[in-house]
């Protein structure tokens, strides 16, 4: 076979959420487990869920759909966790259902267009045209964007007790 | 320096070596400037220098040589009283100290130094020059720093005489070594013994070879240059050697170059040399009886105690090596890798206790064979697995020294910038803590002793005008009690006022001023761990930023400890942080609430009662419950957490912060258990109430309360909602 130059090839991870489906990159997907126990934490940002045992480790759990400010969902059976490594921290992320794993050509990506679904741009990385679906490619990075992850880290929510905004 | 290669062994020993050395050093020098021993003092870091010269020059390590060579020629000065101790001349060897441990550091790391020593050595040099213009005497005491040297009567001789006397000369050997007697040179023929399980004995044998080079001429070696070079030379040298020098001198200097278990000179006759032979002697001498050869050699030695046997006690050499003990060098990483499979056998014991159980209620009656056999084994498993994990952690202990031990250079440099007199009083070195536990514990100490020294400790006039001594004293103190351990932050200062704080934190919107007029002391006080908050008139450059308090107890707090402060406006404060023995495994009250499942740390827990409507009283809207005569107030779990569900509270759990009892409502107390505690991780970041989690035995994530920052936090949510009411 004649190895021919390509455009950067991307595999992603393929979910859904509510009518539109996402792909992230693989690399940073560690594993995909069915949806288990869930335990709240209190006075955290809506979007995290809780913790969950994942083998012996505790690791906090998002649910996209709050993130994205998208309607909360109904839990059913194919309702997934994706663990991610994100900026070196190990997340779960709830999502209505895993897709597939594709390959998609970097040169089958455009980029994204002005308004899609309310979500920020920051995060998208484009849009891959796959026959006759959209994929949205999500930089998982950014969807928890620095100033949120800084002021997580900080307990600045968790501080909001005292807070001087009144 | 051509010729010899450190092993990386040997250059990872040789690192922890000058590390010790440099910290033993640094001690010293404090206590000198103190006026404390100051002959043995100065004695001891000399001898450190001399060490770390001779080593880092065999290791090629040029900058670090010179300027230890440098701080020698200083040391020297002072120690033989040519030179006053200033400090002036104390912060030069500091500085000289500090640069030489970052370009350890470098080395250590394979990095390339950028450090300048040139600024450095010329005020070592000025320090000499100025030193020797005064020329005032402090050093009186023993000007040869040189334990262990006696000249003992020939008598003594006996058992260590002529260790050389087995060696095997080659011909051309034995014949440069006859003609230098024959000449009249004084043949001296030096033993050096090192400590056998020396971590760098090839290393030593090389330097010892180096250093008798220098001093004279070297006539045969056994082991031969070429043997050393290769690592084949053994624990011990035998040398033979033309010199002039005094013999107890180079014995001290042998000495010196650690390791050293013991030096023999002894001074070589021609008819010595001549006796070993079977073969016929040289021409033109005498053979006369073996043993009148020794005698007769020390009549015609020039030197006085020419009889220099040295036996030198292995103990405590300037490198203070252990070697000869029974210890294992282990890597940390693999502690914490016994430490997290421990971890694990203990949640799975706790199951495996759970399955007997089950298994007993579905069998317990019909067949009690396999259900004994079980819960046997699965006892033993559990005592064994207790044992295993207090081994452990014993292993992992380290004593507080280790990190005690930066301490006193940090105060003297602090105070001295600040202007105050302070003497830090450490007490409780010996006290052993867990390994993480040391690494995490002493930024929090650290900045509790600046707040101290900046803060706390007033001027010296100040302190004069309040009838207090001019210095000022700082006590850090390690204790344990029960099952934890204390440390203990306490100063003679100013103490912190509470109303003072009240006023910044109204000041700065953190707090209404109704809600700060109804607040007590306590409470008031508890504000000082908020940020932002800090009654420093001017933010020094040290503390003051008003970030320092909150970040202490965070990390407190990430150890499962607590902080607490006590203080009296101008008499002092004293701050303890209560650190439990163990970092990861805790023992815990289980309780049932709403939605969850809470672990309440026993440290944190006074007692249980069921709790029935009727004992509930309310004052103000608050629940309040009268318990031993006190009236506590009363907390809902699931309130204090939002938690939608709000259960059906019929268990009260008494627990204790700070002194302070209080009551927290709970649907079920599950019972007490060992949990392992694992961090919630940095994403969430800290959750005001939770110290962590833990996965219990069937899997489920329960959390772990912290008590003192659930119920300091609600004091605080109290008072914001107050604000907006």
């Amino acid at each position: 076979m004649e190895q021919t130059v390509r455009a950067k090839e991307l595999q992603l991870v393929v979910f859904q959420l509510v009518n539109e489906t996402y792909g992230v990159d693989i690399a940073k997907v560690s594993e995909i487990r069915e949806l288990q126990k869930i335990t709240r934490v209190p006075r955290c940002p809506d979007f995290i869920e809780g913790i969950i045992n994942l083998r012996g480790r505790v690791i906090p759990v998002v649910d996209l759909r709050t993130r994205f400010g998208l309607p909360a969902g109904e839990r059913t059976a194919n309702t997934r966790i994706v663990v991610v490594e994100i900026g070196g921290h190990t997340i779960g992320v709830i999502v209505d259902e895993v897709l597939e794993v594709l390959s998609v050509a970097g040169d089958a990506v455009e980029p994204t267009p002005p308004v899609i679904s309310g979500l920020e741009s920051d995060y998208l990385l484009g849009v891959a045209k796959l026959d006759d679906r959209l994929v949205i490619l999500l930089e998982l990075d950014r969807v928890f964007s620095r100033s949120e992850q800084k002021a997580l880290m900080e307990g600045a929510y968790s501080n909001g007790a005292l807070d001087k905004a009144v | 320096m051509a010729g010899f290669e450190f092993s990386d062994e040997d250059l990872k020993i040789f690192f922890e070596e000058t590390e010790e050395l440099l910290q033993a050093m640094e001690d010293d020098l404090i206590g000198l400037e103190k006026g404390d021993e100051v002959g043995a003092r100065l004695a001891s870091i000399f001898r450190a220098a001399h060490t770390i010269k001779g080593s880092s020059a065999t290791a090629g390590y040029a900058a670090m040589a010179e300027l230890t060579h440098s701080l020698e020629n200083v040391l020297d000065r002072l120690r033989k009283g040519q030179a006053k101790v200033s400090t002036a001349i104390v912060n030069h060897l500091f500085t000289a100290m500090d640069i030489l441990r970052r370009l350890t550091g470098d080395a250590a790391a394979g990095r390339e130094s950028g450090e300048d020593i040139s600024l450095v050595r010329r005020l070592l040099e000025q320090d000499l020059e100025e030193g020797a213009s005064t020329g005032a005497v402090t050093a009186t005491d023993e000007p040869q720093p040189a334990p262990g040297v006696d000249a003992p009567p020939p008598a003594a001789r006996g058992a260590v005489s002529r260790p050389w006397a087995g060696v095997e000369l080659e011909e051309s050997e034995r014949e440069a070594l006859v003609e230098g007697c024959t000449h009249g040179d004084t043949l001296l023929a030096v033993t050096v013994d090192f400590l056998p399980d020396a971590a760098m004995v090839s290393v030593r044998c090389y330097q010892a070879y180096l250093y008798l080079e220098e001093k004279g001429r070297l006539a045969a070696t056994r082991p031969t240059l070429s043997e050393i070079e290769q690592e084949k030379g053994g624990a011990s040298l035998t040398a033979f050697l033309f010199t002039i020098e005094d013999p107890s001198v180079l014995a001290a200097e042998i000495e010196g170059l650690g390791d050293v278990r013991r030096v023999v000179l002894e001074p070589v006759s021609l008819a010595d040399l001549v006796a070993e032979d079977s073969p016929a002697p040289a021409a033109g001498t005498d053979i006369p009886a073996a043993v009148a050869s020794a005698t007769a050699a020390a009549a015609t030695t020039a030197k006085a105690p020419a009889a220099a046997s040295v036996a030198t006690a292995a103990a405590d050499t300037a490198t203070g090596t252990k070697s000869g003990m029974r210890t294992v060098r282990v890597d940390v990483e693999l502690l914490d890798n016994l430490m997290n499979l421990v971890g694990e056998l203990v949640i799975d014991r706790t199951r495996l206790v759970q399955s007997v159980d089950i298994l007993d209620r579905a069998y317990g009656g019909k067949d009690t064979n396999v259900t004994r056999e079980l819960a046997e084994a699965t006892a033993h498993v559990g005592r064994i697995t207790t044992q295993l994990q207090e081994e452990i952690m014993r292993a992992r202990m380290l004593p507080v020294e280790t990190l005690f031990k930066k301490f006193p250079r940090m105060v003297r440099d602090l105070a001295q910038k600040c202007g105050k007199q302070v003497e830090l009083v450490i007490e409780g070195q010996h006290t052993e803590l867990d390994r993480g536990v040391i690494e995490e514990i002493g930024d929090p100490i650290m900045h509790l002793l600046r707040n101290s020294v900046d803060h706390g400790i007033e001027s010296p006039e100040t302190r004069v005008a309040r009838g207090k001594p001019p210095v000022g004293t700082v006590k850090l103190s390690a204790s344990h009690l029960e099952n934890y351990i204390l440390i203990t932050v306490e100063d003679d200062g100013k103490g912190i006022d509470a109303e003072g704080v009240k006023g910044v934190a109204v000041r700065k919107g953190f707090l209404a001023a109704e809600a700060a007029a109804r607040m007590s002391t306590q409470e008031a006080l508890q504000l000082v761990f908020v940020s932002g908050v800090s009654t420093a008139q001017k933010v020094s450059e040290v503390s003051g930023r008003g970030v320092g308090m909150d970040v202490v107890r965070r990390n407190v707090e990430k150890l499962n400890a607590t902080i607490e402060m006590d203080t009296t406006i101008g008499v002092g404060t004293k701050i303890t942080i209560k650190l439990p023995l163990t970092l990861a495994i805790i023992r815990a009250l289980m309780v049932q609430a709403g939605s969850g499942t809470y672990a309440i740390p026993m440290a944190s827990v006074v007692e249980t009662l069921t709790a029935n409507q009727g004992q509930l009283k309310t004052i103000r809207g608050s629940e309040v419950i009268v318990n031993r005569g006190q009236v506590l107030p009363v907390h809902r779990l699931t309130k204090l957490f939002t938690d939608p569900c709000g259960g059906d509270p019929r268990a009260l759990v008494i627990v204790t912060v700070g002194g302070q009892k209080s009551g927290l409502l709970v649907d079920k107390l599950l019972g007490d258990q060992e949990v392992v505690v694992k961090n919630l991780g940095q994403f969430l970041g800290a959750v005001p109430g939770l110290s962590g989690a833990t996965i219990l035995g069937g899997g489920e994530v329960a959390l772990i309360i912290d008590v003192q920052s659930l119920l300091s936090s609600h004091v605080a949510m109290a008072a914001r909602e107050e604000r907006i009411a």
